[in-house]
């Protein structure tokens, strides 16, 4: 079994659990919106394809001779252009990108060992995973909290510390704030390794599974190397999600106040309902609310922020193979995980939309 | 920070807001302060920020004590040591202070410097004996300097050799004068050959793997940063908003196409799409400002179009049209002096960003040549060094960090003062 | 002898502080809310209605604060309370019911949960049985139908949701409710609809109430009493037949003769009856006339007026006006 189809197990079968459950026990509401919102996700992925498609072949510039060099000659070219593709008309070209993207069959890498990209990918995608979901989650915690205790503070201390807090995040190259990481506790006090993902003498040891070295280190019980992966794992993971959080703050704070003001919260209060519960309670899970579809729109922060931390830290993940394959030329390579990303915005908007409908009784019923 | 305090039962206070809506947008940041508190002078600082940073800028030059390509030092030189630059060794009797001290009458005899055998400073020393005897050749008051230059073995005979007299001065390295200085308590160091006092204080930002200075390059890489932040942010506008406006005010089929489009181009992670573009387009730095504009032109559209489909359901332009107002008279006349003040605050907010993706692009190094002074390519250079030289990575982010925040905090302050309701953007 | 006051307000000062400096939003109130009884509070919107409501259950948010007064329920000074035993008497003792039904209710709570939610408050050891049991008892005891509890608030109607704030004021059989516009955003069947149930729950539970209105017509319909405020003070304050027909205070004189009547328009044919309008604006609280708050728009404006501010004076069998017309001045 291919690592990527054993996360997609992982994934998928939890996800279409709780679909099945909505379509048998949710309201006819909420059923009539998951579908719509499901056929909504079609033309998205649609024009993200496109887009990619447009960049990639439609710009000028061309793929094959970068590819080949000032050294490649013309039938080199015309032999590889055949290979590729692309000396077909370009709406053939179209029509065969968009099934490839639908199938996962991206064909094979240009340099290297000339191996099946979704192979490639699929090594890479797990690695992205470890840094993104904890990095995520790392963010939501800051964020949520940070942000209902500035409201809570509105105007205090507290309140004012964040907001400068979310200031300088959001000004703070995530690149920069890696390297400083880095600087500090890898070079300066030497308490933490700064790049790649496990202590390769270890790494000798991991049976790999899921590709997830986290996972695989706890399934086969080898706590030596879950030890390599953890100390590995806390430098990315604090880069890119202290860099998340700052929008969560902000936003978390801003609706809060709002909520807060909100004459439902003036009546709870007369009813002398407590002040935390008040505000970590009614006006936060209220104010969550409109938090979900933004946090949604920051999938891209997250994926762009997962590319730069991944160059910084030698992170083997898809970001990294990004760069690497575009320094290598590899221009297949480079348009099937851009077209990858697309896939991904696609899924995880939808998914966000899903748990929305979830949270907010408005939809639901 | 914010304005909603709930001010009850004062119909001045009342009269005051009233007014701020009606006045235009310099004049509401006047009297904002007023009741905005705080805010007026978070915006001041920033605009004092972003003023600075336009000036370096516009004359990085000026600043700038070297050219930021070329190499000037000796590399890896920590912030505000000194250079590895010989050192002009005399008596500490001597009033020589100088290399330009020891020069002599054209008939007199020719004063004798010391050097190290092999030691490269022979060959500098030349050098700046030469230009300083051109300059008095040039002054023509009958001074020479053509100094006949001899060679030791080792450190310790040279500066015995300027102990006992036998020749007027030497020239050492500054850690080799160290090393020695005790046994030798009647000699002392002084200026640099270079004609520099000691007291010049090094390369305040240190230097690069290559010997060029850091603080050069960074003033300069200004420069490009706000020649991308400025152009891409422009480029946008001018795609955003008049689409913006068109979808907005016409609606229908148009409106539903180009918003699916701008929204899919909105939720796309937008660094990894100005990483296709620029891959595919080569490196220029045309190609990146294009790639970065592509990114950015989604936001204006959206403020655009929401702003838009708000006002063209306000009482006065129901009442223009009315009474038979055309279209894009009612565009132009009063939809789009209502979007202008949001545009502008999504203008400032949007240079930071669009500076950051900049930098992020060129930190991969996709999109400019390598040569370029940029903070991206100076960051990523820095990476490759990061166990030795610390300074390499700290400035050119501090740097990126400063100018972003600075166009963030006046789009903020801007957004709060102009309109609060903004801020959920 | 009438007997103890429910709620006793003694020379109640709330002030807002804003950066143009502080605004007196209740300026030296004292009155007293008798058991068993509406009293209406009547005046212009923001001439402190809501804020005096408020502060009666120490709701008030900064920048307000409570300047100076003393505020008696039942026998306690609240003043003197520390926060928890205050939180203790709202909801328990004192309910609040909001200006608008659509937004005063939880969007993401039940029904059901906002009243056991107050309960579990207010009786910690309650279970959870218990307390949905009580929760129930007290929605059909208002004519909410048991199955509808478990809906969200956006499903019910806004005459519905004014009954649910009722039955949580209710639920803990609170012995004051303040209604702060009850009925400002209902319709006005509903409204009609909804002050006579207001009388039920008086007749049947004892509950006294202070209703807190712009509309006058409202007050005549429903109240015991009425309290007139005008910039911050009370100018007159009564039996609400004695007032409604023998207005003393010019404030109120020009309050109901400024009310649109249906019967006005039964007069001269083809001439529309006009409304009576008073003259100025009410006063900015920044900076406050000196002497009577009204003295600049009254028609029967006397020099000291504009020097002293006069007392509530007592103008016949429970009817006191601050005004002075009907009192000698100190000097």
């Amino acid at each position: 079994m291919t690592p990527i189809a054993f996360i997609l197990l992982i994934i998928g079968v939890p996800s279409l659990i709780m679909l099945l459950y909505i379509f048998i026990r949710g309201s006819m509401g909420m059923r009539k919106y998951i579908l719509t919102r499901i056929a909504l996700t079609v033309p998205m992925i649609f024009i993200l394809a496109s887009l990619v498609f447009f960049i990639m072949r439609v710009l000028p510039g061309d793929p094959v001779r970068s590819a080949l060099g000032p050294r490649g000659t013309e039938i080199q070219a015309e032999h590889m252009r055949a290979q590729l593709g692309l000396d077909k008309p370009l709406i053939v070209q179209y029509g065969n990108f968009l099934k490839d993207i639908i199938t996962l069959d991206f064909g094979n890498s240009m340099v290297g060992g000339h191996r099946p990209i979704i192979d490639e990918m699929s090594e890479r995608f797990p690695a992205t995973l470890e840094l993104v979901i904890p990095a995520s989650i790392l963010a939501l915690v800051i964020g949520i909290i940070g942000g209902s205790m500035a409201a809570a503070h509105r105007k205090k201390a507290l309140d004012f510390s964040f907001r400068i807090y979310s200031v300088i995040i959001y000004s703070l190259p995530i690149f920069w704030f890696g390297l400083m990481l880095q600087l500090l506790f890898g070079v300066k006090l030497n308490l933490l390794p700064i790049s790649g993902r496990i202590d390769p003498v270890i790494g000798t040891t991991l049976h790999r599974v899921t590709n997830m070295y986290l996972i695989d280190s706890l399934i086969s019980g080898n706590w030596q190397a879950l030890g390599s992966v953890v100390t590995h794992l806390i430098l990315p993971t604090v880069t890119l999600g202290l860099v998340l959080s700052g929008v969560f703050v902000r936003m978390t704070r801003i609706n809060v106040i709002e909520t807060l003001q909100a004459d439902y919260i003036a009546a709870a209060r007369a009813r002398g309902i407590r002040e935390r519960v008040v505000v970590y309670g009614h006006a936060l899970k209220n104010a969550m609310i409109p938090v979900i579809t933004l946090i949604g729109l920051q999938v891209a922060i997250l994926l762009a922020g997962a590319v730069l931390t991944e160059t910084i830290f030698n992170w083997p993940g898809m970001g990294g193979y990004l760069v690497q394959r575009i320094s290598a030329r590899d221009y297949t390579a480079v348009q099937s995980v851009i077209a990858m990303f697309a896939l991904l915005v696609a899924l995880i908007s939808l998914a966000v939309d899903i748990i929305y409908s979830l949270v907010d009784p408005r939809v639901r019923y | 920070m914010s304005s909603e305090e709930n001010i009850k039962a004062d119909s001045k206070t009342e009269a005051w807001r009233q007014d701020l809506t009606k006045v235009g947008f310099v004049r509401r940041i006047f009297m904002g302060r007023k009741w905005y508190g705080a805010d007026w002078w978070f915006v001041a600082i920033s605009v004092v920020m972003v003023l600075g940073f336009i000036f370096v800028a516009f004359f990085p030059g000026l600043l700038a004590p070297y050219s930021p390509e070329s190499i000037v030092g000796t590399s890896f030189l920590a912030p505000s040591t000194f250079p590895e630059v010989p050192v002009l060794l005399v008596q500490a009797s001597s009033p020589a202070q100088g290399l330009a001290d020891l020069a002599t009458p054209e008939d007199a005899e020719k004063p004798v410097i010391g050097v190290l055998m092999g030691s490269p400073a022979a060959t500098a020393l030349r050098e700046h004996a030469q230009e300083i005897d051109d300059q008095l050749v040039q002054e023509g008051n009958g001074l020479r300097l053509r100094p006949r230059i001899e060679r030791y073995a080792s450190v310790e005979e040279l500066m015995e050799a300027v102990n006992s007299g036998t020749i007027a001065a030497g020239v050492v390295d500054l850690s080799e004068f160290d090393a020695w200085a005790a046994a030798f308590p009647e000699l002392r160091a002084g200026d640099f050959i270079t004609g520099e006092t000691a007291s010049a204080g090094g390369f305040i930002m240190g230097t690069n793997d290559i010997g060029q200075d850091v603080l050069s390059r960074l003033l300069w890489g200004t420069r490009i940063a706000l020649i991308v932040g400025f152009s891409s942010s422009i480029i946008s506008l001018l795609a955003g908003l008049p689409l913006g406006l068109l979808a907005g005010y016409f609606g229908g089929g148009f409106d539903r196409v180009l918003s699916l489009i701008m929204d899919s181009l909105y939720a796309f992670p937008g660094l990894i799409l100005a990483i296709a573009i620029t891959a595919v387009l080569g490196p220029s730095i045309y190609n990146v400002i294009v790639a970065i504009a592509v990114l950015y032109v989604p936001t204006y559209y959206r403020i655009v179009r929401g702003q838009t489909m708000a006002v063209k359901e306000e009482v006065y332009i129901e009442a223009a049209r009315s009474i038979g107002a055309p279209r894009w008279q009612i565009l132009w006349r009063y939809i789009y002096p209502n979007v202008i003040p949001s545009v502008a605050i999504i203008f400032s907010v949007n240079v930071a960003d669009a500076i950051l993706t900049g930098a992020g692009l060129s930190f991969l190094g996709l999109g400019l040549p390598p040569t370029i002074a940029d903070w991206g390519i100076d960051l990523a250079r820095g990476q490759r060094f990061i166990q030795t030289a610390w300074w390499m990575v700290t400035y050119p982010g501090l740097a990126i960090m400063l100018v972003v925040l600075a166009f963030t905090m006046m789009g903020e302050g801007l957004m709060e003062i102009y309109n609060p309701r903004l801020r959920e953007r | 002898m009438p007997a103890e006051p429910l709620y006793s307000v003694r020379n109640l000062t709330v002030e807002y502080g804003t950066r143009a400096g502080a605004v007196n939003a209740v300026d030296g109130i004292s009155f007293d809310i008798r058991r068993e009884e509406i009293l209406g509070l009547v005046g212009e919107s923001g001439c402190g209605k809501s804020t005096l409501g408020k502060a009666l259950m120490r709701l008030h948010r900064p920048p307000a604060r409570i300047a100076s007064g003393e505020l008696f329920f039942d026998g306690r000074d609240l003043m003197k309370l520390p926060e928890n035993e205050m939180r203790a008497i709202r909801g328990a003792e004192i309910g609040m019911v909001f200006q608008d039904p659509m937004t005063s209710l939880n969007p993401v709570q039940r029904i059901v949960e906002h009243i056991t939610e107050t309960l579990a408050t207010h009786q910690p050891g309650i279970t959870k049985e218990q307390a949905r049991a009580r929760a129930v008892e007290v929605a059909e005891q208002l004519g909410i139908r048991r199955e509808r509890l478990d809906e969200y608030p956006h499903q019910m109607s806004g005459g519905m949701r004014q009954r649910v704030m009722i039955s949580l004021a209710l639920a803990l059989h609170a012995k004051l409710v303040i209604a702060d516009e009850p009925t400002t955003s209902l319709d006005v069947i509903v409204e009609a609809k909804f002050l006579d149930f207001l009388r039920e729950l008086r007749k049947e539970f004892g509950l006294t109430i202070l209703l807190i209105t712009h509309n006058i017509g409202v007050v005549a319909e429903v109240a015991d009493r009425v309290a007139v405020m005008y910039a911050a003070r009370i100018m007159e304050i009564g039996d609400v037949k004695k007032i409604f027909a023998n207005p003393k205070h010019p404030y109120t004189q020009g309050l109901l003769q400024s009310v649109p009547n249906i019967q006005l328009e039964e007069g001269e044919p083809g001439k529309q009856a006009s409304l009576y309008k008073m003259e100025g604006m009410p006063p900015n609280l920044l900076h406050p006339p000196v002497g009577c708050r009204f003295h600049n728009r009254c028609p029967h404006v006397m020099e000291i007026c504009k020097v002293q501010a006069p007392a509530l004076a007592q103008v016949g069998d429970d009817h006191h006006a601050s005004c002075w017309l009907y009192t000698q001045s100190a000097a």
